[in-house]
């Protein structure tokens, strides 16, 4: 079982986490709050690096990009808080892409290209992804809430039912796609429901659960990524920050919330890895590989909550200002954690496929 | 042939041998069999003899010179077959690292073998009445007079001390030195004069017993130092360290059969009170799949020469899953968990595994200070 990084996969991380150390700092985030168009400066950066190839899965044997650098690469945009579609366009639409076969090469061709997708798997009323649109003639129909990076996009990549099973659709936005923006918790990342009534220009059967299971952890990789942020920050504070003549870092109330905290940043990102190793590697049955996925983002949206929470905590009253970054960092846990399945519903379905009932 | 064909080649080897030595009824007896003492101690020989008991080690130390990654696949295998537990633990899993690492050739020619067979038992006496989480804090004297050293003091908590001849026995020889600086460790013979073994009852069935093991000016010959004198606290720490490592493991395998169980119970009612057992269930399983995973990890870094310190998120993740998947089961049960002994024991025994070799409170602190920085308190 391969489940760490190489060292090339450590070099990715690394150039990946200096480029966004530059050019991304948190504040950036708190900014793309406010200013629409604040992220297209970072978004041209990601492109011309050329991390928005990701998209396009590679054959067998090519040395570039595989599922597990596409992690590498979300890990540190999550921990930059870096508020572009890599996640949304990249990691969820493509990602649900990847295995449709030829019929979709040009549409990840576009979204390599920098073209943002989004992606709409999220039926009304259902707290797991599943298949919110029906295809007849060509055409998608349906609604589907939630869904991330919507106002950036371009094309939008969904489920649909069809008499043939399961498909991947993808529809152009314009005519027939309507657009509900509203508030959401992470103005970041903004998110708004969608309405299709529109000829799609791409469709390839699917099987769901594989489908699925690749956006999983494209979401698991990002909240891993954030967790391991606010965890550092909170760290560094009670290194520094003293109470009782000593810094707050002594205190065994402070330090074990904080290494409860690495044990779920460790636990998710252990699984994460796992998880995408599992999927690049073509002998995983197609259950094995969902529940690998399901708990990843699981456990990685825990860890992202749990670390944004003590990190609130550890830096007292002035977590609670607009200006302190910490808002931000749990801002984009709680968003992320509610995307894809939350972590109990998760939990719930796998738990459930182990007892194998019906219930 | 490929790495990976290599492994599984072996691993099947591993698997045939096993087979071929357990009795064809061990898994539908495995809840009398875990309790069967003469096969366990049949077992280890076997291993010993069969050169799986300590896989990284030399043919003649009970090996075969495998590398860290192919031992972990044979233990895993040895976990997921549900082998037979080793009799004596602390033994092969703690003694012998040590022996191994710091003992002389005389050392290691008289003790390691008759260990490693299992025909005498080790105990690990570390804990005092006193000294518990704070180990370095121990009280027990040993002052060297000319070939000997004279000890005085007790140990406590001292698993199997009643059953074994051996015991890595830490004292202090260097009252001036800071704490951790004047302890040595030495090999006692159990049998010697003036040593008393009490036996403590356990709250569970367990066969692991505590003693407590009163020394009362007893005479330990000076070459039955094991390491530098005042060098006790490093071998403690490294012969721990090996322990550790496999900790995870022997945690993850009770975590598959505690997970089983909740998985039969769940067959056997179908009210609606069962279903809020899966949210649980899928956390556990996320637990244990983070528990590989994270051991994989950490062991690719260690072949690699990179830090590991996702390994130390192992002994604290492990032992509080192993708790938790148990209760589970109990809620799993409903009222079957009252008459289900069995079960009880797996609850009591559970409880041990975030106390021994360092406690979860102690384990926070070590990910707290020596991966995060904080300062000490």
């Amino acid at each position: 079982m391969d489940v760490g990084l190489n060292s090339g996969q450590l070099a990715l991380r690394d150039s990946v986490r200096d480029v966004l150390r530059a050019e991304c700092p948190p504040a950036t985030a708190r900014q793309a709050m406010t200013d629409p168009d604040r992220w297209r400066t970072v978004w041209k950066t990601v492109v011309d690096l050329g991390w928005s190839d990701l998209a396009v899965p590679t054959a067998d044997g090519d040395s570039s990009f595989g599922r597990m650098d596409l992690t590498v690469v979300l890990e540190e945009c999550g921990a930059a808080l870096a508020p572009v579609p890599l996640l949304s366009s990249v990691g969820l639409a493509a990602g649900l892409l990847r295995l449709a076969g030829p019929a979709v090469d040009d549409v990840l061709a576009e979204i390599g290209s920098g073209v943002v997708a989004a992606l709409a798997v999220h039926p009304p009323g259902h707290r797991l992804p599943g298949v919110p649109m029906t295809l007849q003639d060509g055409r998608v129909h349906g609604r589907a809430v939630a869904v991330p990076g919507l106002p950036r996009a371009e094309l939008v990549v969904t489920l649909a039912s069809s008499a043939d099973g399961p498909v991947a659709a993808v529809v152009r936005v314009g005519d027939g796609v309507t657009v509900h923006e509203a508030e959401c918790t992470d103005p970041a990342q903004p998110v708004a429901d969608v309405e299709v009534d529109a000829q799609a220009i791409a469709i390839a059967p699917v099987d769901l659960e594989s489908a699925l299971a690749t956006p999983l952890v494209a979401a698991a990789a990002d909240l891993v990524g954030v967790a391991g942020a606010a965890l550092d920050r909170a760290t560094e504070y009670a290194k520094t920050r003293r109470q009782f003549g000593k810094p707050i870092g002594a205190f065994q109330g402070i330090k074990h919330a904080l290494a409860d905290n690495y044990v779920a940043l460790e636990r998710a990102r252990g699984l994460t890895y796992a998880a995408a190793a599992r999927l690049d590697d073509p002998a995983t049955a197609v259950a094995a590989g969902w529940n690998a996925a399901a708990l990843a983002k699981a456990a990685a949206a825990e860890a992202a909550v749990g670390c944004g929470r003590t990190a609130v905590q550890v830096h007292g009253a002035l977590a609670q200002t607009w200006e302190h970054d910490m808002h931000l960092y749990l801002r984009h846990a709680w968003q992320g954690a509610s995307t894809l399945g939350d972590s109990r519903a998760l939990y719930h379905a796998v738990g459930r496929r182990f007892v194998g009932s019906a219930a | 042939m490929t790495q990976a064909e290599l492994k599984t080649d072996l691993v099947a080897e591993y698997a045939a041998w096993l087979t071929g030595f357990l009795p064809n009824d061990y898994y539908e007896r495995y809840r009398e069999y875990r309790w069967d003492i003469g096969l366990r101690r049949a077992h280890q020989r076997a291993a010993f003899e069969g050169g799986w008991l300590q896989p990284t080690w030399a043919p003649e130390h009970g090996g075969r010179s495998l590398g860290l990654a192919e031992a972990m696949e044979i233990r895993l295998e040895a976990a997921m077959r549900s082998a037979p537990k080793l009799p004596n633990v602390a033994g092969p899993g703690v003694a012998a690292p040590g022996i191994r690492q710091f003992g002389t050739a005389a050392q290691i020619d008289r003790l390691l073998i008759p260990l490693l067979r299992g025909d005498e038992w080790w105990a690990l006496g570390m804990s005092e009445p006193e000294a518990g989480s704070d180990f370095a804090g121990l009280r027990t004297r040993a002052v060297r007079d000319g070939d000997v050293f004279r000890v005085k003091g007790r140990k406590i908590w001292t698993t199997q001390a009643h059953q074994s001849r051996w015991c890595t026995l830490y004292a202090r020889t260097d009252p001036d030195a800071p704490k951790h600086r004047g302890i040595s460790c030495l090999i006692l013979d159990l049998e010697s004069p003036g040593v008393a073994i009490e036996p403590i009852r356990m709250a569970s069935i367990s066969d692991e017993t505590f003693c407590e093991v009163i020394l009362d000016d007893v005479e330990i010959p000076a070459d039955s130092l094991l390491g530098p004198a005042n060098g006790g606290w490093q071998v403690a720490m490294s012969s721990l360290n090996h322990e550790r490592q496999m900790i995870w493991i022997m945690n993850w395998v009770e975590i598959q059969r505690g997970l089983s169980s909740v998985r039969d119970s769940q067959a056997t009612h179908d009210d609606y009170a069962s279903g809020e057992v899966f949210a649980e269930l899928g956390s556990l399983l996320a637990d244990a799949q983070a528990l590989r995973a994270t051991g994989y990890r950490a062991l690719n870094n260690e072949l690699a020469g990179r830090p590991s310190p996702e390994a130390d998120i192992l002994k604290l993740l492990g032992s509080q899953t192993l708790q938790r998947v148990w209760e589970l089961s109990a809620a799993a049960a409903g009222p079957r968990s009252i008459d289900d002994t069995d079960l009880l024991f797996e609850r009591q025994d559970a409880l041990a595994a975030t106390i021994y070799g360092g406690t979860s409170e102690i384990q926070r602190n070590i990910i707290a200070e020596r991966l995060l920085g904080l300062p000490k308190g």
